[in-house]
């Protein structure tokens, strides 16, 4: 799964592929066993950059690159403070401004270019757009309410669908069984022959069966056909009225050549333009060649457009 | 190696500079694509190894180094001629007017005298633009002409009645008309002077060099990082 070790203990990232790594904040990983236990020791360093870290910083990796995941943390803190939307501007051109900012600003963090300008960049936009941040955060949880809400309702609908869906079962079962015990019952007590009781069981069992077959396909009674067309409306039958449609004539197809007629395949023997073309050897007419081919090739390249312009 | 396929390559070669620039492409580069490829397409087919083999004036480095040029180049080319590789040459539209002659023209004792100043023509031909201006058939029968005139030969009335021309006196003054031109371009056009070529040479050499210089250094700012 993973073809990385871990920097520290190596080995047991391959022996055990369930172990999880975890990034900090500046894009190193680490196994979980490796986290532990360098906190274990008090030392709170990075083992290949040396940075201080705390243990809260560590958080699970859910990509390969250890990089992209510190780009994405990144990305999620800016995105904190830089959070207008595309209705706050009033046109195109300044919202991709805006948005061109904020990657320069990922960018840099992400690379530790320029960090100390970066931030303060970053704490004066914050100080300027303070109230703008606000109003926007209290929008994006609202939207996410309801977001949370709709799913709440989908999936209530679908819980009770599938208790519908059981109790049902449960009830053709009852009916089932109640039906075998009657005939014990029957067979027991009464005085009819038990062919005749056996008879009248399968009858009524079969009844039974139908009865269940018609419930499962029970229609929801709707008012309109697959096509669209409503039910209760009425078709004419009044016979489509025939258009009569011309004919198709094949016609041969004419090619202008913009030059004088070149003779026909067929009469160059016989006007005697053969006997100027290199006679054909026998190997060449087993492949099917004959020299009327090559002089009417080159007939019509000199014929054809002799008179264009 | 035949004559269309010379003349295909030359075709290309033209085709191809006239939505490109000289300054972009080496003709070095481009000519031998043009030739490489106009040998496939003309079912005259070398190898590549071989093909290179005859540059003689190259080390066997510089003669794979050209390989995988033309290689490189090869789609290129075939996308800038919008795909349409087959070239119609006036050579065989010639031969089939010879044969015309032969058959249908007995006034004209030996037409194949005149074959070899109507291959000068040709040749001469190939050299201008006019491959590009007329149709094949037209140019092949100036060239009859011409080399029957310069024979002092006359052959109007070929014209006028085996083409079956002799109602159609506007299509024969336009026909005369192209023919004139095609006349004049190739009469005009001499080899420019070697002083000249070698003055353009040593420019695009200079140019070229240039240029690679520039893409280089535009790849290197692009990756940055490359180091880490």
């Amino acid at each position: 799964m993973d073809d990385q070790g871990c920097p520290r203990c190596k080995t047991t990232k391959y022996r055990n592929p369930s172990l999880k790594l975890m990034v900090n904040v500046c894009g190193h990983t680490l196994c979980e066993n490796c986290v532990e236990m360098l906190f274990v020791r008090g030392s709170g360093n990075c083992v290949q950059c040396d940075t201080p870290l705390r243990k809260s910083n560590f958080r699970v990796q859910l990509f390969e690159d250890p990089a992209v995941d510190k780009e994405v943390e990144i990305r999620k803190k800016v995105l904190k403070i830089y959070n207008k939307r595309d209705f706050d501007f009033p046109n195109l051109r300044e919202y991709n401004d805006y948005l061109e900012q904020i990657e320069d600003i990922v960018f840099n963090l992400t690379h530790n270019i320029d960090v100390e300008n970066t931030k303060l960049r970053m704490e004066q936009y914050q100080k300027e757009n303070r109230d703008v941040i606000q109003r926007n955060k209290a929008k994006l949880t609202r939207e996410q309410e309801e977001l949370e809400e709709l799913l709440l309702l989908e999936q209530q609908g679908n819980e009770q669908r599938r208790l519908d869906v059981l109790q049902e079962e449960q009830r053709q079962l009852q009916a089932k069984r109640k039906n075998k015990q009657a005939l014990l019952d029957e067979l027991e007590q009464s005085q009819i022959p038990a062919t005749i009781l056996l008879a009248k069981h399968k009858a009524r069992s079969a009844q039974l069966e139908t009865e269940i077959e018609q419930q499962k396909q029970s229609v929801k009674p709707t008012s309109l056909f697959s096509t669209g067309i409503q039910q209760s409306q009425t078709v004419s039958l009044v016979p489509i009225p025939r258009i009569e449609e011309v004919l198709y004539q094949y016609t041969l197809l004419k090619v202008d050549t913009y030059g004088p007629p070149a003779p026909d395949l067929g009469q160059l023997g016989r006007l005697g333009y053969l006997n100027h073309v290199r006679a054909a050897l026998p190997q060449d007419t087993a492949g099917g060649y004959t020299t009327a081919m090559a002089c009417h090739r080159a007939m019509q390249d000199a014929f054809s457009g002799l008179f264009s312009l | 190696m035949p004559k269309s396929v010379v003349g295909t390559a030359v075709m290309y070669f033209r085709r191809f500079y006239l939505n490109n620039s000289v300054m972009e492409f080496h003709p070095r580069i481009i000519m031998l694509t043009c030739a490489y490829l106009s040998c496939k397409v003309d079912e005259f087919n070398v190898s590549s190894s071989q093909f290179v083999a005859n540059l003689v004036h190259e080390s066997p480095a510089g003669q794979e180094l050209v390989a995988e040029q033309i290689l490189e180049y090869e789609l290129l080319l075939i996308q800038q001629l919008n795909f349409h590789l087959v070239v119609h040459n006036p050579y065989r539209p010639m031969e089939g007017l010879l044969i015309d002659l032969k058959t249908r023209y007995p006034t004209l004792e030996n037409p194949e005298s005149l074959r070899k100043n109507v291959d000068d023509f040709l040749t001469q031909a190939s050299l201008t633009d006019i491959g590009l201006l007329f149709t094949p058939s037209q140019i092949a029968l100036t060239a009859i002409l011409n080399s029957a005139s310069r024979a002092g030969l006359n052959m109007e009335s070929y014209i006028t009645e085996c083409l079956g021309l002799k109602q159609d006196k506007e299509t024969l003054s336009k026909l005369y008309d192209s023919m004139r031109r095609m006349k004049i371009i190739t009469k005009k056009y001499e080899l420019p002077k070697p002083e000249v070529v070698n003055a353009c040479k040593q420019k695009l050499e200079r140019i070229h060099a240039e240029g690679l210089r520039l893409v280089l250094s535009r790849k290197r700012l692009i990756f940055p990082d490359d180091s880490r």
